[in-house]
């Protein structure tokens, strides 16, 4: 089941794309898809941190880590520390 | 524009490993910071200690005198390390960038195999989080090997150890700026990286108090000379973060230099407005920058506007005016050919021209501010000593004060050529002189750096310069800043270029209704400039192509504009929007 917090990244991804019809789970790959480009994955990084509740070291994240929103959240985990 | 010599006490060491070696162990060296309350410090004992291992790892490896080592890591203590190390050996180490979520996967594959390739390096080290699937971009040749930075044997190479230094001998080798694949590798010696830091050591009366402040990457010369080899070198602390992390929080730029009393900072143009536009100071409580001795803007050309923007913005929170200084700089010169402040001046010059003069004659007249046509240009400072400047014409032939040619360098920390490329060297250095490609132009012993050469827009006579176009674009309020890109396009009917303008809006909406933007922007550049602009596209954020230093990649922006809009190959009219 998809958590609130994956659906407010989804919904800011829809929102930065702005590609009519187009559908998002947290499953779909859009890094390597080429649905988004690596420069918009600075305002998601943003977006994923105010969501997470999380910093996460930016220099530690690749673009295959930002692959699909699972792999963003798991990220998150796996590098990010909750906010001071 | 010659400079005459102040030599300085650095000139005690023959080599980059000497003056590592004579460093005080206990005193601090370098912190990295990764978020609140998460930083790596190391003093100079410590860092030489873990040198020493990563050196006595690399011969093990069969790393020996003279061989290329490539480094492909995070920025941080590691990279700094594993770079010592090599040099300790006689080896030869380039760092080249580490992928990051922000580079093009494509783009950095393509840089990646074209600079390894032209290395031929003996060991290619990989951070262990180097992701696997680049690993088939990795040029090797028959004798290279790949080895996963990590945990090193307790083992160390001692300085008795060490082969015999010769100053002469290849230091390292940095890149110049530039899309990736095509960067040129700059083979330099410790000698000459020597006498470079004694000259901008000297310029800016570096002292054992000076703390330096950075973010930048040190596959860049300006991270890697001013950044990591000059307080190596100098003995002095160094507070440093990830681009990254800077690009996603570029306040933590001015928490940490107020946080650590940092005291001189080197930054490229655009992040005087990045950081100004987006960081209010009242987000960080008890903000106080006035450790800062000098904020150097260390980009071709330096704005006045973004300096001032910088200024009005931090006034109020201890920075000074004086701080705002700016160089003029290149990885073939190891670092810089000018520096502002020098001779006890407060900073960069600024003049008010002509204009129409300046465009149209490539001649700088002075004029009152108030001028219909006032144009205000920021100089780059004065020669280093032992850098000598000449402005030529496309012959080589000298022109007078205030006239505008190609900047030419001779010094005594020029490179020798381009590792592995004879056809580039023979084409930059050429009667003794290296043909910087840059355009500008000298007076009262200042230089002012107008713009590139391969960039000159040539309308109906007049010499534009892309920057001056981009700059208006981005005085927009609707235009990203920075994000706006200009370029001369042939038109065959007119027989001269015309100028077409590619800039990304700050929100996607702004596109429903493009007219009044571009109408402004045209307008703007009418006014400012005298020449008319024939096409502005506007595009959504994240659409021009940047280059790994995040520079605007005109060349590569251009070609993608063309192609998703061939109607501006039609001879002559094309888009006439």
């Amino acid at each position: 089941m998809m958590t609130d917090q994956k659906q407010q990244i989804i919904e800011f991804i829809m929102k930065t794309i702005v590609r009519e019809g187009l559908q998002i789970s947290e499953d779909t790959p859009l890094v390597s898809s080429g649905l988004i480009d690596s420069f918009a994955l600075v305002d998601i990084l943003n977006k994923l941190e105010e969501v997470a509740k999380m910093r996460i070291p930016a220099g530690k994240v690749q673009p295959k880590d930002m692959d699909t929103v699972r792999r963003m959240f798991e990220t998150a985990q796996r590098v990010g520390k909750p906010r001071t | 524009m010659p400079a005459t010599a102040t030599p300085l006490s650095l000139t005690r060491f023959r080599t980059l490993s000497e003056a590592l070696l004579a460093a005080p162990p206990n005193q601090p060296f370098a912190t990295m910071w990764q978020g609140e309350g998460e930083s790596e410090s190391v003093t100079f004992g410590e860092f030489t200690n873990w040198a020493k291992a990563e050196a006595a790892y690399f011969r093990g490896q069969g790393l020996q005198y003279g061989d290329t080592v490539i480094l492909i890591m995070p920025q941080g203590v590691p990279l700094m390390t594993a770079f010592a190390g090599a040099m300790l050996l006689g080896a030869v180490p380039a760092i080249l960038a580490y992928p990051t979520f922000k580079v093009d996967p494509a783009k950095y594959r393509f840089g990646l195999a074209g600079v390894s390739a032209n290395l031929r390096a003996k060991l290619i080290v990989l951070d262990e989080s180097f992701p696997e699937e680049l690993l088939q971009c990795v040029s090797l040749t028959g004798q290279s090997r790949l080895l996963r930075s990590g945990a090193r044997p307790k083992s160390r190479v001692e300085p008795a150890d060490l082969p015999e230094a010769d100053p002469d001998h290849v230091a390292f080798i940095q890149h110049s700026a530039g899309t990736t694949g095509l960067q040129k590798g700059v083979a330099l010696s410790h000698a000459a990286v020597l006498r470079q830091l004694s000259h901008l050591a000297s310029a800016l009366s570096v002292g054992p108090q000076d703390r330096i402040y950075s973010w930048l990457p040190l596959y860049h010369d300006m991270g890697l000379i001013a950044c990591f080899i000059l307080p190596m070198v100098c003995h002095l602390a160094i507070v440093m973060q990830s681009p990254s992390d800077w690009v996603m929080h570029p306040g933590s730029m001015l928490q940490l230099i107020s946080e650590y009393r940092c005291s001189l900072t080197w930054i490229p143009n655009f992040a005087y407005q990045f950081v100004s536009r987006r960081v209010d100071p009242e987000d960080y409580p008890g903000l106080n920058l006035d450790s800062l001795r000098a904020l150097i803007n260390c980009s071709e050309p330096v704005r006045a506007s973004s300096m001032d923007e910088f200024f009005e913005a931090y006034k109020n929170h201890g920075l000074r005016r004086e701080a705002l200084q700016a160089c003029y700089a290149m990885a073939e010169n190891v670092f810089a050919v000018t520096q502002s402040g020098i001779n006890g001046k407060s900073g960069p010059c600024r003049i008010t021209v002509d204009g129409d003069k300046f465009y149209s004659d490539r001649i700088v007249v002075p004029v009152r501010a108030d001028h219909s046509r006032a144009l205000c240009l920021m100089s780059s400072g004065q020669c280093l000593p032992e850098n000598h400047v000449r402005i030529a014409n496309a012959n080589g032939e000298d022109l007078p004060e205030g006239a505008v040619g190609e900047i030419l360098i001779r010094s005594d920390s020029m490179l020798e050529g381009y590792y592995n490329r004879p056809d580039l060297t023979a084409q930059a250095l050429r009667d003794g002189f290296y043909w910087s490609g840059d355009v500008g132009f000298c007076l009262d012993r200042e230089l002012y750096v107008v713009g590139r050469k391969k960039d000159l827009i040539i309308v109906a006579g007049k010499n534009i310069y892309p920057q001056d176009v981009e700059e208006i674009a981005f005085g927009h309020p609707a235009i990203h800043d920075g994000r706006a890109v200009a370029f001369g396009l042939y038109n065959r009917d007119l027989g001269t270029e015309d100028i077409v303008v590619v800039a990304e809006v700050t929100d996607e909406e702004q596109l429903k209704n493009p007219l009044p933007i571009e109408s402004a922007i045209r307008n703007a550049v009418v006014g400012e400039l005298g020449v008319s602009v024939r096409a502005v596209y506007l595009k959504p954020p994240r659409w021009i192509v940047k280059s790994t230093a995040g520079k605007s990649a005109r060349a590569t922006t251009r070609e993608k504009l063309i192609s998703e809009h061939p109607e501006l190959q039609r001879d002559g009219n094309g888009a006439n929007r």
